[in-house]
This record gives structure tokens, C-alpha cells and sequence, in this order.
């Protein structure tokens, strides 16, 4: 298993259109992938538990994966989410 | 399973089960049926899914990535753990069905949005909607899901059904299916009479078949005898195949050449339903003696209506007039809402309202009323008609008519128009007619038939009307019949009025697609039928082995009878001497 915590600095936090980005990552890994946030942990490949941790902005979320391939999948969500969700953080 | 075999032959496919019978949109089903209720998900999963990818195709085409993003999401949520998976659960444990189930899944994650206090979510919880909504949509419409699934096997299906209504039997390809098989009800006649029409084998009279045999189980059945099995072992299977004579499931031969009579020498034409000039190919490799209905505004889906203008209509109608050849083309006028006609291109425009166009129910400002609301729009669509007849036979036709004025109001515009166009742009006769679908317009046909050049029924809305049953209500659907004595009248009472005038009469609505009401349309006098491309084989096959002298007598009877139990009884036992000569027929082929 692997965990990392990262803190979530896009301007909306993980809506949206963050959450559909983080599900499109999430799928790509075998491993089984949970996001968890206060009190509540989802299912990360699933843009409706995504949405249920109303992640705002300056939220720390943890990620953890299991599986094969939990290392790469770990390291590439957290940097998904650093980069404020790739392309579409300005726009939002 | 023993039954009552209706048409010879032997017929082993996976089965297509569908149910026509009113459903309740809530209820338990048998542990047995569970794995029934899954796949039938999956099915409007994969449906959904289908339609989500093209309506997000078009609206990034039109309007950018930005909103196509929106369809994404919902993608995303159709492989949602939290809905399909939970709403497979429900259905596992709660025994509910699909439908219900997805309905309870939606629910649990929806109030657990609105207990989050943010905008975004609650616009999240619409998609949301959209998509539980769409997924319950498609399950209930199982009747689009089975002929679809008809079309993709890849090979031929029994068909299990509880009863074969028309709407399904105009709406299936044929040639997918090699034998069916009916719990039973008051369409056995109709059943047989179709089965041997089409030369399908055919077990009637089951029971509750179409609750045994789940969808893609191997079914084998012997017309001859009544027999059926599921999932029947090697041995049986080698049996029953040793028994049959001939090969099962030859359709009749859907080509055909020169003028269509009845077997007594009367001219019958068949025209096509189009949509799409695509659809014409189709059309005339069965025959079709021109388009007796285009439906205009097919053009108009997926667009923004500002960008319909006077050419872009003009080279779509021109495309449609050379691809028929010198046969007749008859382009119906808009049969839109008046904000499908004006609306721009936007999500929501694309959402619900717009797709397949479907109109059937909608009585609002639509058709005729929609266009002389906006005349420039209406008169830019008759210009690009008036200019594309320069080139071959073209007909107007004006839908949703309920008054007189109504017409002389749009032929004024139709006038209008031509001035405007200038004579040597135009063919000098272009018939008007008026779409016959209003009780209204039905009961003043004598009044209507003064003023326009033909007229065109439309049976779809005019049962609609006259029963007042939304078909689309599985609670009312039942009461569709095409064969209500009421029906009946105003169909005649048209033809009347139109013989009597001296202008032609044709019917475009799916109740000409069945071989048995076909049969009494004929004796009613009617002689032009426009139907589905699919439709024309069966029903040019129909038309040849159908006595006219034999069908005007029996059409007489019927109106004297006063329900559709009395005609039902009645057609059974007065047609029951065609199937032999239409068998006979196919044997000679």
C-alpha cells in the first residue's frame, strides 16, 4: 500500500471538471485507489465519491493506492493535483 | 414448452426477448430474473453511453470543448461505482427492478449532495439527474433497445415476445429473425398471419414464455408441431434440425420490379418514409415508387437553427429530388416546436427536446402553427422547396392542420414565395397538401379537401389523439389500437372525402406497416401507403397475394362493428384463407 497527503491550492478545489481529470488518471492504474478527506474516504475512480468530499480549496486530501503499479499511480495523482489539475486550473 | 405452432419450419437462435405489456415502473422480480434485470441495464448502460458520446461529438463540433465537457462527466458517472454498480446491488438484494434501482442509487448519492452546501454540486447533481434519467429512459424503451439489438446480432434470433404488436412488428428487421415465439393474447391471429406471411416459424399460445426465457438463451422451436425448448441439449437440437424440410427464416424476397397490384389487378404504390437522403438507397432497393413523406426536419437536428438558411435547405431538398429519379418526392414543412425552430444552438437546446426529433404527443405551438408564426423562416424553407422542383416531381405538405384558415394562410405564403422566386425559377405545379393527424382536420376533411391538392394521414398522431393515449406511457400504452372502430371512421371518413373531391390520399403512419391493417387500409379504399424503408418487402408481399374485392368486403363489415375485441375476432376468421396462398407463394419462389 501507499499514501501520500497533498494539499489542494486549484482556485474551486476538486469539482468538476477536477474530479472527471482525477477519474481519467485514477482509471489509467490497476491498482485500487482511495481518496480520503476529513471524515470521509471515496473510491478515487469514482467522479461521484469525488464530488461527496467537496475537497476545497486549501483541503488536504490523502491518496492511497493499492496494487501493482500503487507507486506510479501515488506519485502521478499527487502530481495531478499540484499542478492544480493540469491545463484547466486557470481557466477555472 | 408446448404451444400452438402457427407457421411450419424449425428455428434455433439466441432469443430477443421483448416485452410490449404495460409495466409498472416499480416492482419485485423473481430471484430467477435478476440476471435478466442486470443485462437489461447494461444494455441502456451501453445505450447511454452511445448517445452521451454523440450528443458531446455534436455539441464539440458546435460549441466547443468546453461544454462537450459536460458530457464527460456524465460519462464518468455512467461508470460510476457509487450509481450502476449500487443500482446492481439493489437489484441483487432488494430484488427491485432496473429501472426502480437505478432511481433508489441516484437518490442515495443525491442527498448526500444536497447535504454539501456548495453551488457546483447541486449543478453536478442535475448531470447527475440527466444521466439517472437517461439510463431509466433507455430501459423503458425497450422496444428501440430490442430492434436494435435485433440488428446488431450477428446471427439470426428467436424473438420471445408476450405479444407482437404492430409497432414492434413495423419496426423489426425481419431478416434477423428466424423464428418467434408469443405467451399469446389477442394478436394470435395476427401473429400467425404475419409468420407465414413472412415464412418465420412460429409457436404461439406459451403462456409465459417470454418470463422463462431470458435474453440470449438458445431457443429451438418447431412451427409444425408447437414445440419449444431453451437451452435444449446437442441431441434434441440434432433432432429437431433433422426434422425440418427446408432451410427456416427465408424472408420473402424484398426486391422487386415494375407496378405493384393486388392479386385482382388493382395498382397499389408504396412510397418511403425518409429521413434522411441517405435512406432513399435503401428505399429503392425495395421498390419504393418515390418518398411519400420527408421529414424536413431531420435537417434541423444538432443545429443551430440560424444556420438553416434558404441554401443550405435548397441543396439538401435538390440532393433528395435527383436521388429519386423522376419519381414523386413530398417534403413535409418543419414539424418542429416553434423554439426548435428560432432556438439557437445551445447544451440545453441539444439535451432532451432535440433527440430523435420525436414530436408524437406534443400539442403546442408546432407544424403548421410553429411556421405561421415565423413566416420568413417558413417562407425560406418553401423557396429552397419551390427552387429543388425545378427538377423533378415535388409535393408540399403541411403538418399538425386543424382549420381551414390555417391552410389558406400558409398557401398565401407558398404564393408569397413564388413571386418572390420568379416564374422560370419554378416548376409551375408543386401540389399543396395538408398532413391528416388532428381529429380536427379528420372530422372537416370534406371542408380541407376544397382547398389543398392531396391529403396525407398520419396515422401515429391521429390514434394519439383520437384515443388520447400516449404511447410513451407503458400505464396507457395497451390502449394504443389502431384498431379502434373510431380509427377506423376517421381513416375512411379521409379517404371519403378525398375520392369525393378528386384528390389523392396516401398514409404515412406505422399502422400501414402491418400486414393485416395494410389488408384493410387496402379495402378502405386507400391505394398509396408510405412506410419505413424496412417495411416495404413485407408489405409489397402482402399487397400481391391480397384479394381487393376479398378486403372491401371485409372492410365494410368492420365498420359496423363497435370494439376492437369485435374486429380483432372478426379479421381473424375473414383473412384466415390468405396465409395459405402467401405461403404457397413463397414456396414458389
Amino acid at each position: 500500500m501507499t499514501s501520500a497527503a497533498i494539499t489542494v491550492t486549484n482556485q474551486l478545489g476538486m469539482h468538476a471538471r477536477a474530479a472527471a481529470r482525477f477519474v481519467h488518471m485514477a482509471s489509467m492504474f490497476d491498482a485500487r485507489i482511495q481518496v480520503e478527506c476529513g471524515s470521509r474516504t471515496v473510491d478515487g475512480k469514482s467522479i461521484l465519491g469525488l464530488l461527496l468530499l467537496v475537497a476545497s480549496r486549501g483541503t488536504t486530501v490523502t491518496v492511497t493506492a493499492e496494487g501493482v503499479d500503487e507507486v506510479a499511480a501515488v506519485a502521478a495523482l499527487l502530481e495531478l493535483v499540484r499542478s492544480g489539475f493540469a491545463d484547466g486550473a486557470s481557466s477555472e | 414448452m408446448k404451444g400452438v405452432g402457427v407457421s411450419p419450419g424449425v428455428a434455433v437462435g439466441p432469443a430477443v426477448v421483448a416485452i410490449q405489456r404495460t409495466q409498472i415502473l416499480r416492482f419485485t422480480v423473481a430471484p430467477s430474473q435478476v440476471s435478466r434485470e442486470l443485462s437489461a441495464l447494461q444494455r441502456a448502460r451501453e445505450h447511454s453511453r452511445e448517445q452521451l458520446r454523440q450528443i458531446r461529438k455534436r455539441v464539440a463540433a458546435h460549441s466547443g470543448p468546453d461544454l462537450a465537457f459536460i458530457f464527460d462527466a456524465q460519462l464518468l458517472m455512467l461508470d460510476d461505482p457509487l450509481l450502476v454498480d449500487r443500482a446492481e446491488a439493489i437489484v441483487k438484494t432488494k430484488l427491485a427492478n432496473a429501472e426502480w434501482a437505478v432511481h433508489l442509487a441516484m437518490d442515495e448519492v443525491a442527498t448526500v449532495l444536497d447535504g454539501a452546501d456548495d453551488p457546483y454540486l447541486s449543478e453536478r447533481k442535475g448531470d447527475l439527474h440527466d444521466v439517472a434519467g437517461r439510463l431509466r429512459m433507455n430501459l423503458r424503451n425497450d422496444t428501440g433497445g430490442v430492434r436494435d439489438l435485433v440488428r446488431r446480432l450477428d446471427r439470426p434470433c428467436v424473438l420471445v415476445a408476450d405479444e407482437l404488436t404492430p409497432s414492434l412488428v413495423a419496426q423489426l428487421d425481419w431478416t434477423h429473425v428466424s423464428g418467434f415465439a408469443t405467451d399469446a393474447g389477442s394478436w394470435t391471429y395476427h401473429s400467425a398471419i404475419l409468420a407465414r406471411s413472412l415464412g418465420v416459424p412460429a409457436v404461439v399460445g406459451l403462456g409465459d414464455i417470454s418470463q422463462r426465457v431470458s435474453p440470449g438463451a438458445i431457443v429451438v422451436l418447431d412451427g409444425a408441431s408447437g414445440e419449444l425448448w431453451i437451452d435444449p441439449n446437442a441431441q434434441v437440437r440434432r433432432e429437431v434440425e433433422a426434422r425440418a424440410g427446408r432451410a427456416s427464416g427465408a424472408p420473402p424476397s424484398t426486391s422487386r420490379h415494375g407496378p405493384l397490384s393486388t392479386r385482382d389487378g388493382v395498382r397499389v404504390t408504396i412510397q418511403a418514409n425518409v429521413d434522411r437522403v441517405e435512406d432513399l438507397w435503401a428505399a429503392k432497393h425495395t421498390g419504393a415508387d418515390g418518398v411519400g413523406l420527408y421529414r424536413s426536419e431531420f435537417l434541423l437536428s444538432g443545429y443551430d437553427s440560424n444556420l438553416i438558411t434558404e441554401e443550405y435547405q435548397y441543396l439538401a431538398y435538390r440532393r433528395l429530388v435527383e436521388a429519386s429519379e423522376g419519381h414523386q418526392v413530398t417534403i413535409r414543412a418543419f414539424d418542429v416546436d416553434d423554439q426548435q425552430l428560432t432556438a439557437t444552438a445551445t447544451p440545453l437546446h441539444f439535451r432532451p427536446a432535440h433527440e430523435g426529433s420525436r414530436q408524437t404527443g406534443h400539442a403546442g405551438l408546432r407544424g403548421i402553427r410553429a411556421s405561421l408564426a415565423h413566416p420568413e423562416v417558413f417562407k425560406s424553407q418553401i423557396r429552397a422547396v419551390l427552387r429543388a422542383s425545378a427538377l423533378g416531381p415535388v409535393r408540399i405538405m403541411f403538418p399538425f392542420v386543424s382549420a381551414v384558415e390555417e391552410v389558406r394562410a400558409a398557401r398565401r405564403l407558398v404564393e408569397e414565395a413564388r413571386e418572390e422566386l420568379g416564374e422560370d425559377r419554378t416548376r409551375s405545379e408543386v401540389p399543396v397538401g395538408v398532413m391528416i393527424e388532428v381529429p380536427a382536420a379528420a372530422l372537416m376533411a370534406g371542408a380541407l379537401a376544397r382547398e389543398v391538392d392531396f391529403f396525407t394521414l398520419g396515422t401515429n398522431d391521429l390514434i394519439h389523439y383520437t384515443l388520447a393515449v400516449d404511447r410513451t406511457d407503458e400505464r396507457v400504452s395497451g390502449l394504443y389500437q389502431p384498431l379502434h372502430p373510431s380509427v377506423l371512421r376517421l381513416v375512411r371518413l379521409v379517404q371519403r372525402a378525398g375520392a369525393r373531391q378528386g384528390i389523392p390520399v396516401s398514409i404515412c403512419g406505422e399502422m400501414a406497416s402491418d400486414p393485416v391493417i395494410l389488408q384493410l387500409l387496402i379495402g378502405f379504399g386507400l391505394r398509396t401507403f408510405s412506410m419505413a424503408p424496412s417495411a416495404i418487402g413485407l408489405a409489397s408481399h402482402v399487397i400481391q397475394q391480397t384479394s381487393a374485392a376479398h378486403v372491401t368486403t371485409i372492410a365494410a363489415r368492420v365498420l359496423r362493428l363497435g370494439s376492437v375485441a369485435d374486429i380483432e375476432t372478426y379479421l381473424g376468421d375473414a383473412l384466415d384463407d390468405m396465409p395459405a396462398n402467401v405461403v404457397s407463394s413463397i414456396r414458389e419462389e
